[in-house]
């Protein structure tokens, strides 16, 4: 049935495209500046963010799980890249390979121990966000770092297509598409995505569960990673606080980009490019919000609700693929 | 007036793409038990919905008592006194078995609070009327499977329920459970003026105790309230399947005195196993037979690695080795384990056919960089999906979607496909159709006699007679007798029956 209609168009990204097609439409005719050019700008630097952190959350929610570390994670190896630059006056280059490899390795603790003594990642995860938020506070004494290479700074603030564009989300973009390589066309994508769907069939049929847990958790370390240097390089310094406190900044996109992407909550699904749709929505409403002048409550106001409305979202399509699997 | 208590008539059920019932008819008498037959994906299931108010019909009428009735809920079809026995366990496994039977209806005192002296005598008086010697502040999981399953018709009895609608009610009970079971139907169904519906795949069951039998073939009547007096076995299996059924045996001639290919030596293990010898010879099928609890799952995973192994041995073609995950199994020493709960353990429910076909695979295909794609593993798994007439519209369909049948299948087709020298398989046709589980059968006895080592776990005694080579008889995480198998099921059942109950 339904021949007619290709299947692109039955998908959850669709309905985001439209919807992001939408919401460009109704601010461009009701704010001044939407489309200026100075805005357009501002939005590719935070939605560069806003994506990465998004991916971040969505290889662990592939298990199952929660990743709230992820901003006191991110934070954390940005400072210690910030430390490495700095302090240490180690090349930008070798700087960014330590970062994330500092990043996966925060990763891999909470994978280990999630793994290891089996409690829900959730609240692992609540307990290294304050771990390495404390440290990292403790180790800098909420010093920022802000005499980084200009090199580097500059790589944060350059704007490309004609000006229009941020490189930093040209990283996102493809970072995108390498995941989505990844899940689509590698044996070790596949195992992960396996793992998270029915971890006790994969261990059966031969995939080392624990071990796929383990990798979600330090891709998920890399990418968060990876977004607190692209934020540093957006501000041009390292800051404790720069996504808010214990990281909590992050979250709420973290989530949200995700979920609306069509990710789902009780793992073995990933959607790259709903994610990526997911993070240019939030980013939207967020940018468009603020230019209409509702004020910052108004807005956190705004993206609680789309929050739960994403979670109905994702019960709706849980409820969903139960009823498919009735009619047999 | 009709002395049916429940009428089903012309019923049409469409789902999107399938007409599930088509104009069938269904009729059941007063203080009978009446068989409902079929294969899966007959439409069954779909009509048990019907009469239970999960589904309503498209077409067509349902009467209850010579009244018409239209139920829109589970719960307006219980308060009509339709209750089903689901093959998976309804009741809270934490909360006592007296909590369980009165939990739509808890007895309160003055207070307001539970009253627990009253929901013991309460649901005592239920328990009595089944003569089950159960104390109701029992913790329901502290119970046995055969227990539970008795709680459960206890707890449709205390709804004040008229109809029983039984869902393969014998499917996890030893052949002592399933008697008093049958005792006990029969003894409600006398004293309590309740009418059952019972589903089975056992036929050997329909005949022991039902009255009359309908058979739904492909959503139609095969034949309606027939008197089983009517029938026999071969004209029961014609009617569901269409055909005569084949009767398969295994004969082979192995040398029992060959040199073993997997030996188990004095295998002590965290789980209870105590000094498990067995050997298993190249191209033979190695039955382990046991009631429910018996250790035998229990004892594969531990040899998979899933659980410790405390002391003995594994030798592999006399070499000791030491497996520590599925993982090592597979890809090691080429063992692979089907397992008998498909839903959970056997497939990805949700992941479409190609990625659960090939699972078993990927490493093995994998490219330079771990690359991987669909058409590199569809070359690999097609020939196995084909050869097992797996009914799919393609390979980007949900698993979940599949017929139980199918879905069996596609959980042995990716066992073949890893191309494993010994499989343990467990439970291969629990609650699949007749046309399959011979299906299954033929292919079972043609990889033995390719090679491929089998060591065959089935509580189904006709199944396992006519399989395996040799019979292992395990009680209480013990292994109390072997048998070499001459598939004679007189002899085998009572030596095998012998063994477990010395």
């Amino acid at each position: 049935m339904n021949n007619k209609i290709p299947n692109f168009v039955k998908t959850n990204q669709f309905g985001l495209l439209i919807l992001v097609i939408v919401f460009i439409c109704i601010f461009s005719f009701s704010t001044d500046g939407f489309t200026s050019r100075f805005n357009i700008y501002a939005l590719s630097r935070v939605v560069a963010l806003d994506i990465m952190i998004g991916l971040a959350m969505m290889v662990v929610i592939l298990t199952g799980g929660l990743n709230l570390s992820l901003g006191a994670l991110g934070v954390s190896a940005a400072m210690f890249g910030g430390w490495c630059m700095e302090s240490m006056g180690i090349p930008i280059s070798i700087t960014i390979i330590l970062v994330l490899a500092f990043g996966s390795f925060l990763g891999w603790i909470n994978g280990f121990v999630t793994v290891r003594t089996g409690v829900h990642s959730f609240i692992v995860t609540l307990a290294t966000m304050s771990i390495y938020f404390g440290f990292m506070t403790l180790l800098t004494e909420a010093e920022a770092f802000r005499k980084l290479p200009e090199a580097f700074t500059d790589f944060g603030s350059l704007k490309l297509f004609n000006k229009y564009i941020s490189p930093l989300l040209i990283i996102s973009v493809l970072t995108c598409f390498v995941l989505y390589y990844i899940f689509k066309y590698t044996d070790i994508g596949r195992k992960l995505i396996a793992a998270g769907a029915n971890p006790d069939a994969a261990e059966l049929s031969g995939i080392s569960v624990d071990r796929m847990f383990i990798y979600c958790h330090m891709l998920s370390g890399f990418l968060a990673a990876l977004a607190g240097i692209m934020l540093t390089a957006r501000i041009g310094a390292a800051i404790p606080s720069m996504a808010g406190h214990l990281g909590f900044d992050w979250l709420l996109p973290a989530f949200l980009a995700p979920v609306l992407g069509g990710t789902l909550l009780s793992g073995g699904k990933v959607t790259v490019f709903g994610t990526m749709l997911g993070a240019i929505l939030v980013t939207l409403i967020n940018n468009g919000l603020y230019l209409i002048d509702v004020g910052e409550f108004w807005v956190r106001f705004f993206l609680g609700i789309i929050l739960l409305g994403a979670v109905l979202l994702d019960r709706a399509r849980e409820y969903f693929t139960v009823k498919n699997s009735i009619v047999s | 007036m009709s002395d049916y208590i429940l009428e089903l008539s012309n019923i049409t059920k469409n789902f999107p793409g399938v007409k599930a019932l088509d104009n069938a008819n269904f009729r059941l008498k007063k203080k009978s038990i009446h068989a409902l037959l079929g294969e899966n994906g007959a439409g069954k299931s779909t009509l048990i919905k019907i009469i239970t108010g999960v589904y309503n019909q498209n077409e067509g009428k349902l009467f209850l008592n010579n009244q018409e009735k239209s139920f829109s809920s589970p719960n307006e079809a219980m308060n009509a006194g339709i209750s089903v026995v689901h093959q998976e366990r309804n009741l809270i496994r934490r909360f006592s078995v007296g909590e369980n039977l009165m939990l739509t209806n808890l007895p309160k005192n003055n207070l307001g609070l539970i009253d627990y002296n009253t929901v013991a005598k309460e649901s005592k008086k239920w328990l009595d009327i089944m003569e089950l010697d159960i104390d109701p502040n029992t913790i329901v999981s502290d119970l046995t499977v055969a227990k539970m399953q008795l709680c459960e018709i206890a707890k449709a009895l205390s709804l004040e329920s008229k109809i029983l609608l039984l869902d393969e009610p014998t499917s996890s009970l030893s052949p002592q459970d399933t008697k008093n079971l049958f005792a006990l139907l029969k003894r409600l169904v006398a004293e309590q003026d309740v009418s059952i519906v019972f589903v089975s795949h056992k036929l050997e069951e329909v005949f022991e105790i039902c009255d009359e039998v309908t058979v739904l073939r492909d959503g139609k009547n095969a034949c309606e309230s027939e008197q089983i007096t009517n029938l026999n076995r071969q004209k029961l299996v014609k009617l569901m399947i269409g055909r005569d059924e084949q009767i398969i045996k295994s004969k082979k001639n192995i040398d029992f005195t060959d040199e073993s290919l997997l030996d188990l030596q004095s295998i002590n293990t965290d789980l209870g196993h105590k000094n498990i010898n067995l050997n298993l010879k190249k191209g033979e099928i190695l039955g382990l037979y046991g009631l429910v609890g018996a250790g035998r799952t229990e004892l594969i995973k531990c040899v998979l690695g899933l659980d410790k192994i405390n002391s003995g041995q594994i030798l592999l073609n006399n070499k000791e080795i030491k497996i520590k995950s599925p993982k090592d199994a597979l890809e090691k020493y080429k063992i692979g384990y089907i397992s008998e709960d498909r839903k959970k353990e056997g497939l990805i429910l949700m992941h479409d056919v190609l990625s659960n076909a090939g699972i078993t695979v990927w490493s093995n295909l994998k490219k330079i960089l771990s690359f991987l794609n669909d058409s590199i593993v569809y070359n690999k798994v097609d020939p196995y999906v084909k050869q097992l007439e797996v009914k799919t519209p393609s390979y980007q369909q949900i698993v979940s979607n599949l017929s139980g049948g199918n879905q069996q299948k596609i959980s042995v087709a990716k066992w073949l496909a890893s191309g494993t020298d010994i499989l343990f398989i467990d439970e291969p046709t629990v609650g699949i159709d007749i046309k399959t589980k011979s299906y299954l059968h033929e292919l079972i006895i043609e990889l033995s006699l390719k090679g491929t080592s089998i060591i065959l776990i089935t509580s189904d005694m006709p199944e396992m007679i006519s399989l395996a080579d040799r019979i292992i008889t395990m009680k209480d995480f013990k292994v109390v007798g072997e048998t070499i198998n001459n598939h004679n099921y007189e002899e085998m059942s009572s030596s095998i029956m012998g063994n477990i109950h010395e």
